[in-house]
C-alpha cells in the first residue's frame, strides 16, 4: 500500500503505523453528565463499513504525523489523506 | 578535583571501508540539535537567527550559520541542525536555547544518531536493496532529507551530491545498521 | 546414442561454440549455451523426464515455458538441491545435475506405476471417500501412506546454503513480458524519457519473437528484439530485467518480482542467489502473452505428446526436433503453423488433423491432412508411437503437436480481484473487471493475439500512458508486421467412455473426474478445484483451468462465461521461501540494540538476555560461581551491602517542552504534574483510554517548560507513539513537543549505601550531593569527570540510597569504567537484569509482570495516584463499577509458611480448605524471586481484597507444574517497608 502524505509525497505503508477509526480523534468530554456512557461508546464502538473508511495512520518512520487517511475498505482506494491535527482543530479540539 | 576523565567514543570505532565501487566511512564530528518550533511560528524566525537563506520544506534542507551548519526539515513544527562540532553539542545546545528562547526549543541529538557516509558509484545500486524511498535525482535532490526504515531501522538519509548520501540510524543498534549496510554492498554485483 | 542425435544442423539462438555438460539420473548429457535443461534433454532424444503425481504414468515435456506441468526435476544436489523446477525454464550451465522426481526404483521402472492399475479406484474425491473409515487407522495406517506417496519433489532437509536479498525499486512505467508488445512499449515509453522497468522471466527477452518465424520491420523477428533491446540498455532512463518474474500485483502500483541472480550459474559466489524487489509503479503495462492449451483426448498424456507452439519453440529457438515423425492436432490456424514452421527445418511432418472442416490455412506438401477428425486413442508406453483417429485410421508418430489455441495471460489482472471475460471471438477469457490500479493490458496479454495489431496496441497504450503521466511522446517509427491466420473453433476435449483423456497432467485430473465431481454437486468451478483438485500446485492449472471449466459449462448446460474462472491469486509462479525470507534467518532475523556499555560487560563476563531488541546484561558470573542464582544472590547482597551498579539506559526517555508541556503530563498521567518543582522527579502513572494500567516511569522537571519523561523499556516507542497522538489529535492546541533522547543518553543506576560517596568521587565540584543539597526524588543538570555534561536522578528501584547519573551516550562506555574504578574502594559490583529484578520483587515494585494489561491502577495498589481533581486518559473508564467490584483483586506479597519452599509464577491462590479447581480461584501469583535479603523464596501477587487479608495463609497451587504449597499474605514491600533507606 501507497499512502500520499500530504507532505511528503507517496510513501510506503510500511513506514506507517495503523490506529483505527478517526473517530477516535473525538474524545468525549470527561466533565458531562453522559461521560461514562459516552466514553464507553468512544472506546468500544465502531462502524465497519465497506466502502469509504476514514482511519488514523501515524508516520513513525517519517515525520511523526498523526494522519486522517480515507480509504475504501473493499477497494483499498486511498481517496484523501489529511493531517489529523488539522483535523481535530477543525473539529474543534483545542487543549 | 575528579581524578577521572572521559573521552568520546565513536559509535562504530571510526568505521572506515572502502569496497569495489563503494566507500563506506563513520561520521564522528557532527552535533545535531533538535530544533522543535513553538504552536503558531512557521520557522521564519529559527531560518533568520541561524542565517539561513529560506525556510526549507519538511524533507529538504539547507545551509546555515555561514556555511557552517546544515538545517534539515524534519516535520512541520521540527528542524534538525548538523553543525561540524561533536565535542561542544551540549555548550552549543544551551547556547541555541538562549539564542533561539520564544522561536525554538532545542534538544540535544547529537549521541542519539550514528552518522555514516555512503559514496562511490554503485552506491544507488547498494542503497536500493534497503531503501525503499526513491532516491533517483529526479525524485531526491541534492539537500533533500527523508526518514524512513530501513532493514527494520529508523534512517533519516540526506542527499550530499549526486552519487553520496548521509544515512543516520540510532545509535544504540549502529553495529546492526553498519550490518545491513555492508551487507548491501557486498551483495550487489556490478 | 549419439550426442545431441536431435539437434537440427542449422538455426536457433544457441552458441554452438558453447557446449556444456549436464547429468539427469546420472548420466552424462551434452547441450549448449542457450539451452534450457528441456531443450538440451529433447536434443539428447531424452522425451521421458518423469511420473505423474497421481498415477505414476510416464511423462514427458509438454511445454516450453513456465506453464510446463509435467516436466519437474530436482535440480542440484546435496544441500542446493532444489525440488519441482520446471525443466522448461532451468537454463542449462555447465555441470547441471538434475534428475527426475516422484518414483521408487528408477524413473523407467516406478515401483509405484501400480497405481495406474488402481486407477478406477482412485477418481476425483479419493482421499475424501476412501479414508474415512475406519477412524482409527487414520494415524496409524492413512496418514502415514498417504504422507508417504504425496508431494512432488523432496526438500534436502538440509539448511539453504544460498543467501537471498530483497530491494526495492521505482518508475513511472513497470512493463511486464518483453515479448514483441513489450518491447514496443518499453521504446516508444523509453525514447519518449519516461523512467521504464521492462522485466521477463526468460533469459533472453523477445518473448515469442524468439520462438516464431515472424519479421517485424522488414527483420527476422529475434533480430528486432534483439536490436530493441540494445537500444533499450543504452537508454539510463530504462532498466531491463530479464530472468525476472513479476508474480503478484498488489495494491496502489506496487509489485512483486523475482529475480533469479545467480541459478544460471554452476556457484552463487557468495552473492544472493534471488533477488525479491518491491516495484512502486506510477502506472503498469502487462505484456505478459499468451498461453497455448491442449485438447484433451483418450491417452494425451504420453511422452511426445506436446504444445504445438512449444514444438516450435523447441525447432526455432532451439533447433531441436522433439520427434523425428511429427503429427499436429487442431483445432485453428494456428497449429498449421507448427506444420509449415517445421518442415522449414527440415523436421518430418507426417499428418495435420484438424477438428474443422475447413480448408487449409496453409499448404503442406508431403503431409496428410486430415479435417473434421480427432484423435481418439493414443499407443506407446514410455514414449508416443501412435495415433489412433475418428475415421478409424491409425497414424505412426513419436511427436503430437496439440494445437487448443490460446489463453491471454491474464493472471496479474486478477490480483485486485479483477474477473476475466468471456471473449467469444477469440475464445478466450481477457482481461476485466476492475483491474490492478495504474495497469493497462496490451498484445496478446488483451486477446490482440496477432503480431501487428498486438504491436500497435502496446505502442498506443504506452503513448496513452505517457499523457496520462503529463509526458510528451517522442514519436518515432512504427512497427510493421503481419497479422497471422488465427481463426479457431471451439472444441476442448474428446468426448469419450472407457479411456481416460487428462485435463490437468500435473495433479492426474481427466474429463471423467470433472464429469464425476459435477455429479456428486460440486458445481462452482471453486470447488471443483477443492474437490478434484484440477489446477492446483506448481503450475495452477496454467494449461488446465479453461478446458476444465468449459467441460464444467457443458456438465451444467451452462455457457463458459456463466461458469466463470477460480481467482488468479499471487505468486503467479512459485516463490521459494527463501526468497521471502531474504536476510532476516538466524541472527539477522531482526537488528539488535545495545547499552552503551555494552563492550565493558562484555569484557566483564556478562551473560546477555534478549529484552525486545535490547541485549542486555543478565549478569556477571565471578570464578567459583556454579551457576546464575550464584551470580545473582551476590550481585543483590553486595549492592544492598555496599554498592552495585547496572546499565539501565533502555529505559525509554522522552524530551518535554513547550509552554503547556505541564498540562500535557496532566493529561497523560494519572496524577498531577503542574506543580512539579523544577530540579524534582515525580512517579507517574498512565492508564489506557479503558481504565486498564498501561506504564510507569519517573518524569523529571528539568526547567519550567522542560521535562524528561522515563518510560518502561517494553513500551518506550508504544508510550511515544501515544503521546504523539494526544498531543496532535486530542489537545491540537497544546504548545508541547516530544523527541526521543533513549539512545542520547548512557543512565546507569548507582545503588547501595554507599552509593553517594562513589558519586562524590565523580561529580564535579562544587555538586553537592548531601541529602540537604540532594534529596530523595532530586534532580539536576551538572558536569563529571572534569566537565562532561551529565544528569542526576535521585531515584530508586532497588530501595536502596541510589541514584541514576547519565552521561552522552558516546561517553557511556567510558563512564561505566570510571564508575567501577571509583567504586573499587567500596567493593562496587556492576548488576544485571536479574539482580534488578530480584531487588525490586523484594521492594514491591510493580513491573511488566504486574502491568500486564489486565490490571487497574487499584489492583496495583496505586489508586492514590488517581487523581480526583483532574481529568486524564483512562479516568472516566477505570471508575466503572465493573472494574471496581467489591472482592476486587490487590497486589500483596506472599512468604512460604515452609521457607524452604520455592514460590512459582504463574501458580494461583486457593483459600485454604477449599478444593483446587477454577471456581475457587482466588487470583494468581506474577513475580517470585529467592530473595537474599530474607533467606527465602518471595512472591507479589493478585489476590481478591489482598489488603484485607495480610497474615493469612493461603494454598499456592499450579497443577500444571505439581506445585501446592502454602503462604502467608504479607506487605509486598518486603525490605525497607518504611523506605528509610532510600530516603537517607
Amino acid at each position: 500500500m501507497i499512502i500520499n502524505h500530504p507532505l511528503l509525497g507517496p510513501r510506503d505503508a510500511a513506514e506507517f503505523v495503523y490506529l483505527g477509526d478517526a473517530s477516535l480523534i473525538d474524545r468525549p468530554d470527561p466533565n458531562a453528565d453522559d461521560a461514562a456512557e459516552a466514553f464507553y461508546e468512544y472506546g468500544y464502538l465502531r462502524d465497519n463499513p465497506a466502502g469509504e473508511h476514514q482511519e488514523l495512520w501515524y508516520h513513525e518512520q517519517g515525520d511523526r504525523s498523526w494522519l486522517v487517511v480515507t480509504r475504501n475498505t473493499v477497494t483499498h482506494e486511498i481517496t484523501k489523506v489529511e493531517i489529523a491535527r488539522e483535523i481535530a482543530k477543525s473539529r474543534g479540539r483545542s487543549r | 578535583m575528579v581524578e577521572y576523565t572521559l573521552q568520546l567514543e565513536p559509535f562504530l570505532g571510526g568505521y572506515a571501508q572502502q569496497f569495489e565501487h563503494v566507500s563506506l566511512n563513520e561520521v564522528d564530528t557532527m552535533a545535531l540539535i533538535s530544533l522543535a518550533l513553538p504552536n503558531g511560528q512557521d520557522g521564519t524566525a529559527v531560518v533568520q537567527a541561524l542565517e539561513a537563506s529560506d525556510v526549507p520544506n519538511v524533507g529538504a534542507s539547507c545551509p546555515c550559520l555561514n556555511g557552517s551548519g546544515t538545517l534539515m526539515r524534519m516535520a512541520q513544527d521540527q528542524f534538525l541542525l548538523c553543525v561540524e562540532d561533536v565535542a561542544n553539542s551540549f555548550e552549543m545546545n544551551k547556547d541555541l536555547e538562549q539564542k533561539l528562547a520564544g522561536i525554538a526549543y532545542t534538544t540535544d541529538q547529537t549521541h542519539v544518531w550514528v552518522a555514516l557516509d555512503i559514496g562511490g558509484p554503485a552506491t544507488l545500486t547498494a542503497l536500493e536493496r534497503i531503501c525503499p524511498v526513491d532516491l533517483d535525482i529526479s525524485a531526491f535532490d541534492i539537500g533533500a532529507v527523508a526518514r524512513t526504515s530501513m532493514e527494520h531501522l529508523g534512517v533519516i538519509i540526506t542527499r550530499i551530491t549526486e552519487t553520496n548520501f548521509r544515512l543516520f540510524s540510532a545509535s544504540s543498534s549502529a553495529g546492526s545498521f553498519l550490518h545491513a549496510l555492508e551487507t548491501s554492498i557486498e551483495n550487489i554485483t556490478t | 546414442m549419439t550426442e545431441q542425435s536431435n539437434r537440427l544442423a542449422h538455426g536457433g539462438l544457441i552458441n554452438r561454440d558453447k557446449r556444456l555438460s549436464f547429468k539427469f539420473n546420472g548420466t552424462g548429457f551434452k547441450g549448449y549455451e542457450g539451452d534450457t535443461l528441456a531443450s538440451a534433454l529433447l536434443a539428447n532424444g531424452k522425451g521421458f523426464v518423469g511420473r505423474s503425481f497421481k498415477y505414476h504414468r510416464p511423462r514427458g515435456i509438454f511445454s516450453a515455458g513456465p506453464e510446463e506441468p509435467n516436466a519437474l526435476v530436482q535440480l542440484r544436489s546435496g544441500a542446493h538441491q532444489e525440488p519441482n523446477t520446471r525443466a522448461t525454464v532451468a537454463e542449462l550451465f555447465d555441470g547441471l545435475w538434475a534428475s527426475s522426481q516422484n518414483h521408487i526404483g528408477s524413473l523407467e521402472f516406478d515401483l509405484m506405476s501400480v497405481t495406474d492399475l488402481a486407477a478406477p479406484f482412485l477418481s476425483a474425491g479419493f482421499y475424501y471417500k476412501t479414508f474415512m473409515w475406519p477412524k482409527a487407522f487414520w494415524e496409524k495406517v492413512y496418514e502415514p501412506l498417504i504422507r508417504r506417496s504425496a508431494g512432488l519433489g523432496q526438500l534436502s532437509m538440509k539448511d539453504d546454503p544460498d543467501t537471498y536479498d530483497k530491494g526495492f525499486l521505482h518508475c513511472d512505467l513497470l512493463i511486464i513480458g518483453a515479448g514483441p508488445a513489450g518491447l514496443a512499449a518499453a521504446l516508444t515509453a523509453g525514447r519518449s524519457g519516461a523512467r521504464v522497468i521492462i522485466a521477463d522471466e526468460d533469459f533472453v527477452m523477445g518473448g515469442r519473437l524468439n520462438a516464431e518465424t515472424y519479421g517485424i520491420n522488414g527483420m527476422e523477428g529475434h533480430l528486432w528484439a534483439q536490436n530493441a533491446v540494445a537500444e533499450l540498455a543504452a537508454m539510463d532512463n530504462v532498466r531491463l530485467m530479464s530472468r525476472t518474474t513479476v508474480y503478484g500485483a498488489y495494491d496502489h502500483g506496487v509489485f512483486g518480482a523475482l529475480e533469479r541472480k545467480t541459478d544460471h550459474l554452476a556457484q552463487s559466489n557468495g552473492k544472493p542467489r534471488q533477488i525479491l524487489w518491491r516495484i512502486y509503479s506510477k502506472r503498469s503495462l502487462l505484456t505478459a502473452g499468451a498461453t497455448e492449451r491442449p485438447i484433451a483426448f483418450p491417452n494425451n498424456d504420453r511422452p511426445g505428446v506436446m504444445l504445438a507452439g512449444a514444438v516450435r519453440s523447441y525447432v526455432n529457438r532451439y533447433a531441436v526436433a522433439p520427434g523425428h515423425k511429427v503429427s499436429v492436432f487442431t483445432n485453428n490456424d494456428d497449429g498449421w503453423r507448427t506444420a509449415s514452421d517445421l518442415q522449414k527445418q527440415g523436421v518430418e511432418v507426417v499428418a495435420v488433423i484438424d477438428v474443422r472442416n475447413a480448408p487449409a490455412p496453409v499448404s503442406l506438401n508431403g503431409v496428410e491432412t486430415i479435417h473434421g477428425a480427432h484423435i481418439v486413442d493414443t499407443a506407446g508406453r514410455k514414449g508416443l508411437k501412435s495415433i489412433k483417429l475418428s475415421n478409424g485410421k491409425t497414424i505412426a508418430t513419436d511427436c503430437l503437436a496439440v494445437a487448443g489455441g490460446w489463453n491471454p495471460n491474464v493472471h496479474l489482472t486478477c490480483h485486485q480481484r479483477g474477473k476475466p471475460e468471456w471473449r467469444e471471438d477469440i475464445l478466450a477469457f481477457v482481461p476485466g473487471g476492475t483491474l490492478p490500479a495504474g495497469m493497462q493490458v496490451a498484445g496478446a496479454a488483451s486477446g490482440t493475439l496477432t503480431l501487428k495489431a498486438g504491436l500497435q496496441d502496446a505502442a498506443q497504450s504506452a503513448e496513452t500512458i505517457l499523457n496520462d503521466l503529463g509526458m510528451a511522446v517522442k514519436k518515432s517509427e512504427s512497427f510493421e508486421a503481419e497479422d497471422e491466420a488465427h481463426s479457431a473453433t471451439s472444441f476442448w476435449h474428446v468426448k469419450t467412455t472407457g479411456k481416460r483423456a487428462w485435463v490437468d497432467l500435473q495433479n492426474d485430473v481427466t474429463t471423467k473426474d470433472i464429469k464425476l465431481s459435477y455429479q456428486e454437486g460440486f458445481r462452482s468451478v471453486e470447488h471443483l478445484k477443492r474437490y478434484s483438485t484440477l489446477g492446483m500446485a506448481t503450475d495452477q492449472g496454467k494449461t488446465s483451468n479453461i478446458a476444465g471449466l468449459a467441460i464444467l459449462a457443458e456438465c451444467s448446460g451452462k455457457t463458459i462465461p456463466e461458469t466463470g474462472t477460480t481467482i488468479f491469486r499471487p505468486p503467479y509462479t512459485p516463490v521459494p521461501i527463501g526468497a521471502l525470507a531474504g536476510r532476516a534467518r538466524g541472527k539477522d532475523f531482526r537488528p539488535y540494540r545495545l547499552t552503551p556499555s555494552h563492550k565493558w560487560a562484555e569484557a566483564n563476563g556478562a551473560t546477555f538476555v534478549e529484552t525486545g531488541n535490547w541485549l542486555r546484561a543478565q549478569w556477571f558470573a565471578r570464578k567459583g560461581e556454579k551457576g546464575w542464582r550464584d551470580s545473582v544472590d551476590r550481585e543483590v547482597q553486595m549492592t544492598r551491602a555496599s554498592v552495585g551498579i547496572c546499565d539501565v539506559t533502555t529505559l525509554g526517555k522522552i524530551d518535554i517542552q513547550g509552554k503547556d508541556a505541564a498540562e500535557f503530563l496532566n493529561h497523560v498521567y494519572t496524577n498531577a504534574f503542574l506543580k512539579l518543582p523544577v530540579g524534582k522527579t515525580r512517579y507517574g502513572l498512565m492508564l489506557r483510554e479503558d481504565g486498564i494500567a498501561y506504564d510507569d516511569g519517573t518524569t523529571a522537571r528539568l526547567g519550567e517548560n522542560h521535562f524528561v519523561m522515563t518510560t518502561t523499556t517494553a513500551n518506550a516507542v508504544l508510550v511515544f507513539r501515544r503521546l504523539e497522538f494526544a498531543r496532535q489529535c486530542l489537545w491540537p492546541d497544546l504548545d508541547v513537543h516530544l523527541i526521543s533522547t533513549t539512545d542520547g543518553w548512557a543512565q546507569f543506576a548507582v545503588a547501595g549505601p554507599n552509593s553517594r560517596a562513589l558519586l562524590q568521587k565523580v561529580v564535579d565540584a562544587p555538586f553537592d550531593l548531601s541529602s540537604e543539597a540532594f534529596p530523595f526524588m532530586a534532580c539536576a543538570e551538572l558536569t563529571v569527570c572534569g566537565g562532561t555534561p551529565a544528569r542526576l536522578f535521585r531515584i530508586s528501584f532497588s530501595g536502596e540510597l541510589a541514584y541514576q547519573i547519565a552521561v552522552p551516550s558516546k561517553y557511556g562506555n567510558a563512564m561505566m569504567g570510571v564508575l567501577m574504578q571509583a567504586g573499587e574502594e567500596f567493593g562496587a559490583i556492576p548488576y544485571g537484569t536479574e539482580a534488578l529484578g530480584v531487588m525490586r520483587i523484594e521492594k514491591g515494585h510493580a513491573a511488566g509482570n504486574e502491568l500486564n494489561g489486565q490490571t487497574t491502577a487499584a489492583n496495583l495498589g496505586l489508586g492514590g495516584f488517581v487523581s480526583a481533581k483532574k481529568d486524564c486518559i483512562g479516568k472516566t473508564l477505570s471508575q466503572r463499577p465493573e472494574m471496581n467490584p467489591e472482592d476486587d483483586i490487590r497486589l500483596v506479597g506472599f512468604k512460604p509458611v515452609n521457607t524452604q519452599d520455592a514460590l512459582l509464577a504463574g501458580s494461583h491462590f486457593i483459600t485454604k480448605g477449599e478444593r483446587e479447581n477454577m471456581a475457587n480461584d482466588q487470583g494468581w501469583m506474577s513475580s517470585v524471586a529467592y530473595s537474599p535479603s530474607l533467606g527465602h523464596s518471595i512472591g507479589l501477587g493478585f489476590i481478591k481484597n489482598g489488603q484485607s487479608r495480610m497474615g493469612e495463609i493461603v494454598k499456592v497451587v499450579n497443577p500444571a507444574r505439581g506445585v501446592n504449597v502454602e503462604a502467608e499474605i504479607v506487605s509486598p514491600h518486603f525490605y525497607d517497608p518504611e523506605g528509610g533507606l532510600q530516603r537517607g
